[in-house]
């Protein structure tokens, strides 16, 4: 089984919440659903292109091997090695996120403080705990240059949305 | 400025100072500096949002209003008074949710006229019923019924924390409610990490840091709301809350006459609500 569909839906989840976090803090309104929606369909945007650079690295490594086949293995068991502390990552995440929404205020700072805030913090940890879990799955270093890539990538969407289009404070028309 | 800071022994601040954009003679570009408290302050706002602090003082100020239509003997209005609004983004929320009823006149009042204006301008862009006031929060020509604020009062050192109170005690309002961060081990912490993760600018980062540094403990506050006329009232000491639930809190001063009713108001939640008597048994 590829582990390449499900690594994609988390990266391309990822980027979405990285969209949202490029635009957050820089809007004071009230009301803002759209605008959150928007940031995160750009966020999106700029997962699905970068995420573009794993891929390309990986069909790369099929390209130039010698034997394709052994090649693909090691990749998809490197994937899958990549997959499981992710998965586990996001599961925290999703708990807290859900948490946060329906839980009260008091319990619902706890998702945030246990939870929300420190989680951002340790999303590079995670990507690296990804990558050593690709390179002791039997990955080899072709699934750690793809997964490197891969937590490159991902950690650049909120940067890029942020400077492309969340650099100034949004600011109201006057009146 | 910056020899100031270092004076102080900040050399964090001084440095993020000295970094800010000055004109020949290194006065500071004052547009610079009011874009830079917009971008700070709509950071601060974010976390505002995402820590639910608003629902917090909702959670008082809702029954605290009741307490006063209770007793108020007439219908209103009733007027809420945010010191130190900043963006006003309690004021414009409160607006917004009308979550006090219609009955409450909501205004900001902030010392910094950048904020001020910007503020204006977000409420006027979505239509919200509040007003902003550049000035001085106990200039106003109209008196509150109702003083609050939210991570201001760490901001006020020694004497002037409880001539803060004073001067709200000698107006004709009925109750203070001024929340800040709560002085609990894990506050610099919580700030640290907090700070770290969802602001961008190093002023914001440093100052939310110094900020949980600056808290007063429950004991500081209630000493200085206990002034003539006012009945001094901490809601969630540290005693008796979870530090991870609770990241800000409030100090208040109500008429004693008040007290009875706001406690019927808060139900249940009223013996989260203590005195200077009771503070000594809770604290830890
Ligand atoms: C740390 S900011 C808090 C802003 C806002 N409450 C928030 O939470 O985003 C403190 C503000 O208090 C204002 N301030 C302090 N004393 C004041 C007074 N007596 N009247 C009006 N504003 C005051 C300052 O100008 C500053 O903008």
């Amino acid at each position: 089984m590829t582990p390449a569909p499900a690594l994609a839906a988390l990266g391309l989840m990822d980027a979405a919440f990285s969209g949202f976090r490029a635009y957050a803090g820089r809007d004071a309104r009230i009301r803002k659903h759209r605008a959150i929606a928007r940031a995160a369909l750009r966020g999106l945007a700029a997962g699905a292109v970068l995420l573009l650079a794993p891929a390309i690295t990986a069909g790369g490594v099929l390209l130039i091997a010698d034997d394709r086949a052994r090649a693909y293995a090691s990749l998809a068991d490197g994937g899958i090695g990549y997959l499981v502390p992710l998965v586990v990552y996001a599961a925290v995440v999703l708990l807290s996120l859900a948490a946060y929404f329906v839980l009260p205020f008091r319990a619902s700072t706890l998702a945030v403080v246990v939870g929300l805030g420190p989680l951002t913090l340790l999303r590079p940890l995670a990507l690296g705990i990804a990558c050593l879990g690709a390179l002791v799955h039997d990955g080899g270093w072709t699934s750690l240059l793809v997964g490197a890539v891969a937590g490159v990538a991902v950690l650049c969407v909120e940067p890029l949305v942020h400077r492309r289009w969340y650099a100034e404070v949004l600011r109201p028309p006057s009146g | 400025m910056v020899s100031r800071l270092l004076e102080c022994g900040d050399q964090r601040a001084a440095r993020i100072v000295a970094a800010l954009p000055t004109d020949g003679d290194g006065v500071l570009d004052p547009l610079a500096v009011d874009r830079l408290m917009i971008s700070v302050h709509t950071e601060l706002q974010r976390l505002r949002e995402e820590l639910r602090i608003d629902d917090r003082l909702v959670h008082v100020l809702g029954p605290l209003f009741a307490a006063i239509r209770a007793t108020a003997g007439h219908g209103g209005p009733f007027r809420l008074v945010d010191i130190g609004s900043g963006l006003g983004y309690l004021v414009r929320r409160l607006a917004a949710t009308r979550a006090l009823g219609p009955d409450v006149e909501l205004v900001g009042v902030d010392l910094d006229a950048a904020l001020v204006g910007e503020a204006g301008r977000l409420a006027r862009a979505e239509g919200l019923a509040c007003g902003f006031v550049h000035g001085n929060a106990f200039d106003l020509p109209e008196a509150a019924t109702v003083y609050v604020s939210t991570g201001v009062l760490h901001h006020f050192r020694g004497p002037a924390l409880a001539d803060f109170f004073r001067a709200q005690a000698a107006s004709s309002a009925l109750a203070f409610c001024h929340f800040d961060i709560a002085a609990t081990r894990l506050a610099p912490i919580g700030a640290w990490v907090f700070h770290r993760a969802r602001m961008r600018h190093p002023l914001g980062r440093h100052d939310g840091v110094a900020s949980a540094l600056r808290a007063h403990s429950d004991h500081t506050l209630l000493s200085a709301a206990e002034v003539p006329g006012i009945r001094p009232l901490l809601y969630e000491p540290r005693g008796m809350a979870n530090p991870f639930c609770t990241t800000l809190r409030p100090v208040l001063g109500i008429r004693p006459h008040l007290e009875e009713p706001l406690r019927r108001a808060l139900g249940r939640a009223s013996r989260r609500l203590v005195g200077p008597e009771q503070l000594a048994g809770t604290a830890r």
